[in-house]
């Protein structure tokens, strides 16, 4: 080994790279040959290039109340992230299976006969609870069903290295700027990594997007519909990647107040007057969207909207309601939903996930509180999440406190390890928690980016990857069939 | 484009020239003021701050801070402070590179980084340190501070925009705002030579007419070397306005800015009926054929003061014409019944 | 009784207003206590009108003004037909209210929702109430004696008092009178829910076909679930059966579902908007005869 992987412990987790008996797994060989030869500085002066890289590229995210728009730029470690084609295989067809499951289900609930609330594979009270859940959003039809047109499936390996679903992000999933940038600034950083290597190309997400943008435009749109994406503005963190999208796509990026709805149809004010648009790929929440069917103190979104959705005049991506999916009570369901819409067996099992309103699961629980996981059902981005074995006696007598008084409020899940990848941490690799984020694009089918955005838990021991705390990312390659290993 | 954010270039562009012209202006009357030691300060800066439209602000502005009310008698570290500093006057320099920052902010998909940050910058520059004592001081190194990062944020602008509509609004919203305030800048010179007529000693030579502080003038223009080129040893201020006013191919002239202005125009309406091209075509005609001796013989700052007033409706014109459609105004919910 | 009614709002803002989206839900619904015979939404300044059926069953008609506008009336006409209600069976026991999957079904009529929140006192009323009680019909009964303690105070309250204020305070609109009903119910386990209507409060005793045109105002009551019985209508206002005077516009969790009038616009903050509800006893076209003219000649849209 040189000098980069220098005692580096693999420890008692599932590593990426390093296979229980020490030796580099034979997809990770052909890179790790070549980075074992680099010097400390060597890798340094690579990492400052990089900065300067995202730093001129503008990928950066700014924090919501930083006065001086300082900009922040998103670590990304300079040894990749590496998936071989024949385990992505299984990921893919496991995503697509979900996705696929998840659209039925949002469709039937919200514009079918509600099959699955009918016939108790997903209660009807859970639903009718979930914050999530818009009754506004009754009757209004996507074209193709796609209401996940955009999803983000967060995968977590366990021990013995097993993908397992951690949530589906079925709103507005972000990161898949980085899973593009990252991969461009590796290509010039170190360009000798993939020699040899055939990995698979992830460019085509603008394209792909807008193909299924265009896809789910109202019949009426004729045969170039007009996509826009929609943006809270500059504030927002991730306002750098709805630019950043829209600049993909060719197409442009519009705030509420430039857009006017008339006679139910969706205007955007230009130059030159207005022009019609037909598909809004907006990334603003539900609550924005309309202030006369929603928050009416919202200055984000467009009066009017939802009305000219339902009259079929536009088409909002993602669908509105599908926040209902993401209720962490209502995905521990999923693999039911994939058995009554799709009468398949899940491909990719959910993390084991205990229901607390029931007496049995609660008691069960609250026994051994310390050894879980609790999560709110509403929050995303790690917010709220207390992790049993790392938490103090105080957490642990609040959360059991807050899971008594509300106890569909939240949901406890089984610890899992998280899979370990080394990552540059001063002048030599360390094992750093890992999860994957798939990206999958529903339009007439689903498509899923090769590999997504592999984020990283910087700090020593952390579980917790969200870019809002503390977390990085990996370039992540998906090799070609019969690629891989060295050469 | 999106009317919005047209309308923030245009505005950018309008801010971070104006920005820059004040600095100029500021400049030449502070310095013209030190090397003539027998004129009043006061009324000198007084004339400045009309000429800014910017009397009525003053005098507000000393009232709430319990001083004496403007008039003849004016500071001038306080009117220093607050044509650059004073983030509550709207005219001030530090106002206008803070709006320019907003405005780019806005659009910072459509600009470079490098542009982005040059103009953030000049902002920070302005509102992180603290420049009281500087400008005290040494304002003429603040002044070329702000000259000089105005000029370096066009020259990155031009250097990293496409040529497309987003550069056009950019470069049509500095262009009218420097046909704007170059008449403000002949107007203050002239406006204090008339003062120093009022105020002439035996020590004020008539016969060069001040020419030394028309001499700030053209360099505050930069423009003094291009003046010395073309019209040699002349001292006539008569020479300097012509050559400011109506100078086809000095790009701080009021001229150079209207027509080029014109060029963005008619790029921008492409062949389309356009009130706010004729109007600018007005305009530049009425200027363009001109006789300054004439001009000094009528009232040169009434002319001045009219062609403003044209710009402003050609600005107007522009808003009517590509941001109309963003209505102002704020949304409010009802329900009842 | 076939019933014509005009419903207008309208909006007079301070000044010109370049923007108003707005939703209406003013049309009577259909059900097995009423038919519509007809119905018609017109705007000044013109709009064209959609119409859909919102989650909770209700006919919901958008409509947008984009141009300067200084005032905007909205003029909803109908003709609708009700039939008087039978006496129900309320003899359900109290028990009954406790079933899982009837409490599952009607969900969202036992929990809380944003105008029916309750604390202590609605608790304690509660609790004095259900004492001794063994069937649903009793329950009810009571619940609209306690309302009926508090006085109906015209204007007295805006929709958004709290259910518990509102009791301090011991008077209400009908808003109010149906809210703090509803909680009630609800904490007694009792599904309900909001009512959004009309009411026809003419004394009409000519006799006559056709009855004169009365002023009204929207109304409010409340529908309780009772098991074996289905949803029982009862009105805490006007502590009268609900019956052919009363037309239903829709249901929901609480006013908020069923608000007749809701929008955003883009102009001066400060506007006035006045409500005006006419209606009147209609004569009923005989079978086969030429189709009668619309009550209120205009009104189709």
């Amino acid at each position: 080994m040189g000098s980069l992987f220098d005692a580096y412990e693999p420890g008692p987790h599932f590593d990426e790279v390093f296979a229980a008996d020490g030796a580099v797994r034979p997809h990770y060989a052909g890179v790790v040959g070549r980075l074992d030869g680099f010097a400390p500085d060597e890798f340094h002066r690579r990492e400052t290039i990089r900065d300067r890289i995202f730093r001129t590229q503008g990928i950066t995210f700014t924090l919501a109340d930083d006065e001086d728009g300082l900009e922040r730029t998103f670590p990304m470690d300079l040894l990749p992230r590496i998936i071989p084609a024949a385990e992505w295989e299984v990921i893919e067809r496991g995503i697509v299976q979900r996705v696929t499951a998840l659209n039925r289900f949002l469709e039937d609930l919200y514009v079918g006969e509600q099959a699955a609330v009918n016939d108790g594979v997903v209660p009807r009270w859970l639903i009718r609870t979930a914050e999530g859940f818009r009754r506004e959003a009754f009757g209004i039809h996507v074209p193709h069903g796609a209401r996940c047109l955009v999803s983000g499936v967060d995968l977590v390996r366990d021990a013995d290295g097993s993908y397992l679903v951690l949530e589906d992000n079925l709103r507005s999933p972000s990161g898949v700027s980085y899973v593009l940038e990252n991969r461009v600034a590796m290509t010039r950083v170190l360009p000798i990594a993939f020699s040899a290597e055939r990995v698979r190309p992830v460019d085509h997400y603008g394209p792909l997007l807008l193909g299924a943008l265009r896809a789910v435009a109202p019949p009426a749109a004729g045969d170039r519909p007009t996509a826009v994406v929609l943006t809270p503005g500059v504030f927002n963190s991730a306002y750098f990647e709805h630019a950043f999208l829209a600049r993909q796509m060719g197409i442009e990026l519009v705030e509420g107040r430039d857009l006017v709805v008339e006679d139910h149809v969706v205007w955007m004010r230009s130059t030159f007057g207005l022009e019609r648009v037909d598909v809004i790929y907006r990334r603003i929440d539900d609550d924005y969207l309309d202030p006369v069917v929603f928050r009416p103190d919202s200055m984000l979104g467009v009066p009017g909207l939802m009305a000219a959705a339902r009259a079929g005049n536009v088409t909002i991506v993602n669908a509105v309601g599908n926040g209902v999916a993401d209720d962490k009570a209502v995905y521990a369901f999923v693999p039911d939903m994939i058995r009554f819409y799709l009468g398949e067996e899940p491909i990719l099992p959910n993390v084991t996930t205990y229901l607390l309103w029931d007496d049995e699961q609660r008691a069960e629980v609250l026994d051994r509180l310390d050894r879980l996981v609790v999560k709110p059902v509403g929050a995303s981005g790690g917010y709220g999440l207390v992790i049993g074995p790392q938490a103090s006696d105080a957490e642990l007598a609040r959360v059991r406190a807050a899971i008594e008084a509300d106890p569909r409020g939240y949901i406890a899940q089984e610890v899992v390890g998280l899979s370990r990848h080394p990552t540059m941490v001063g002048d030599r690799f360390a094992g750093r928690h890992v999860d994957l984020r798939p990206f999958a694009i529903t339009g007439e089918r689903v498509d899923v980016l090769p590999g997504g955005l592999t984020r990283v838990a910087l700090r020593e021991g952390s579980l917790v990857v969200n870019s809002s705390q503390g977390g990085g990312s990996k370039d992540t390659w998906v090799l070609e069939d019969g690629a891989g290993g060295p050469r | 484009m999106l009317a919005r954010l047209a309308e923030n270039l245009f505005w950018a562009g309008r801010y971070v020239e104006r920005a820059e012209d004040t600095a100029r202006m500021v400049d030449v009357t502070y310095h013209s003021l030190l090397e003539s030691p027998f004129v009043a300060a006061g009324p000198t800066w007084g004339q400045l701050l009309d000429v800014l439209h910017l009397r009525a602000a003053w005098e507000e502005r000393a009232v709430g801070e319990g001083g004496g009310a403007g008039g003849a008698d004016v500071d001038a570290g306080a009117v220093v402070r607050f044509l650059v500093l004073d983030r509550a006057n709207p005219g001030s320099i530090a106002a206008a590179t803070a709006r320019a920052r907003e405005n780019v902010r806005s659009v910072r998909e459509l600009v470079s980084s490098e542009l982005w940050e040059a103009v953030n910058d000049l902002h920070l520059e302005l509102a992180g340190r603290d420049l009281e004592r500087e400008v005290a001081e040494r304002p003429g190194e603040v002044l070329r501070l702000v000259r000089d990062e105005a000029m370096a944020i066009y020259g990155i602008a031009s250097e990293t925009m496409p040529r497309d509509a987003g550069w056009r609004f950019l470069a049509l919203g500095r262009l009218i705002e420097r046909a704007e305030m170059t008449c403000r800048l002949i107007d203050v010179r002239y406006g204090q030579l008339d003062v120093l007529r009022g105020a002439r000693g035996p020590d004020v030579p008539a016969a060069d007419g001040g020419f030394h502080h028309w001499v700030a003038v053209l360099k505050s223009a930069s423009a003094f070397e291009a003046y010395r080129r073309r019209y040699r040893a002349s001292t006539a201020p008569a020479d300097v306005i012509e050559f400011l006013l109506l100078a086809d191919d000095l790009p701080r002239s009021v001229l150079y800015a209207l027509n080029a202005s014109m060029r963005q125009l008619e790029a921008l309406t492409d062949g389309r009926p356009s009130r706010a091209l004729r109007l600018l075509g007005r305009t530049t005609s009425a200027l363009a054929y001109r006789d300054v001796a004439e001009l000094l013989d009528e009232d040169l700052h009434e002319f001045l003061e009219d062609v403003q007033a044209r710009i402003q409706q050609v600005a107007e014109a522009v808003a009517d014409e590509f941001f109309r459609h963003q209505p102002p105004g704020a949304m409010h919910a009802v329900a009842g019944g | 009784m076939r019933l014509g009614i005009r419903y207008v709002t309208r909006f007079d803002y301070g000044g010109p207003v370049v923007e108003s989206q707005n939703e209406l839900r003013a049309c009577p619904t259909g059900d097995g206590h009423q038919q519509l015979v007809h119905y018609g939404v017109t705007t000044t300044p013109v709009a064209r009108v959609r119409s859909h059926i919102d989650y909770w069953g209700t006919r919901v008609d958008t409509f947008g003004v984009v141009g300067p506008h200084e005032r905007l009336e909205v003029v909803a006409a109908a003709t609708v037909e009700t039939s008087p209600r039978p006496a129900p069976d309320l003899s359900a026991p109290v028990a009954a209210l406790a079933d899982p999957g009837w409490r599952d079904e009607h969900l969202e009529f036992i929990q809380r929702s944003p105008h029916v929140a309750w604390g202590e006192d609605v608790r304690a009323r509660a609790r004095r109430i259900a004492t001794g009680v063994a069937d649903v019909g009793t329950l009810m009964a009571r619940v609209e004696e306690d309302v009926a303690g508090l006085e109906y105070r015209r204007g007295r309250t805006d929709v958004g008092v709290a259910v518990e204020d509102v009791l301090a305070a011991g008077a209400g609109v009908c808003q109010d009178f149906a809210h703090v009903t509803i909680a009630l119910l609800r904490e007694l386990g009792v599904p309900a829910r909001y009512v959004s209507g009309y009411f026809f409060a003419a004394d009409d005793r000519t006799g006559a076909e056709a009855g004169d045109e009365v002023e009204v105002e929207t109304h409010a009551w409340v529908e309780a679930a009772v098991p074996g019985a289905g949803w029982i209508a009862i009105d805490p206002t006007n502590r009268q059966p609900v019956g052919e005077r009363h037309v239903t516009i829709g249901r929901g969790r609480d006013y908020d579902d069923v608000a007749p009038l809701r929008g955003i616009y883009n102009g001066p903050r400060e506007h006035r908007l006045t409500v005006n509800v006419r209606m009147r006893r209609l004569a009923v076209a005989p079978r086969g005869a030429p189709g009668a003219p619309g009550p209120y000649p205009g009104g189709d849209a």
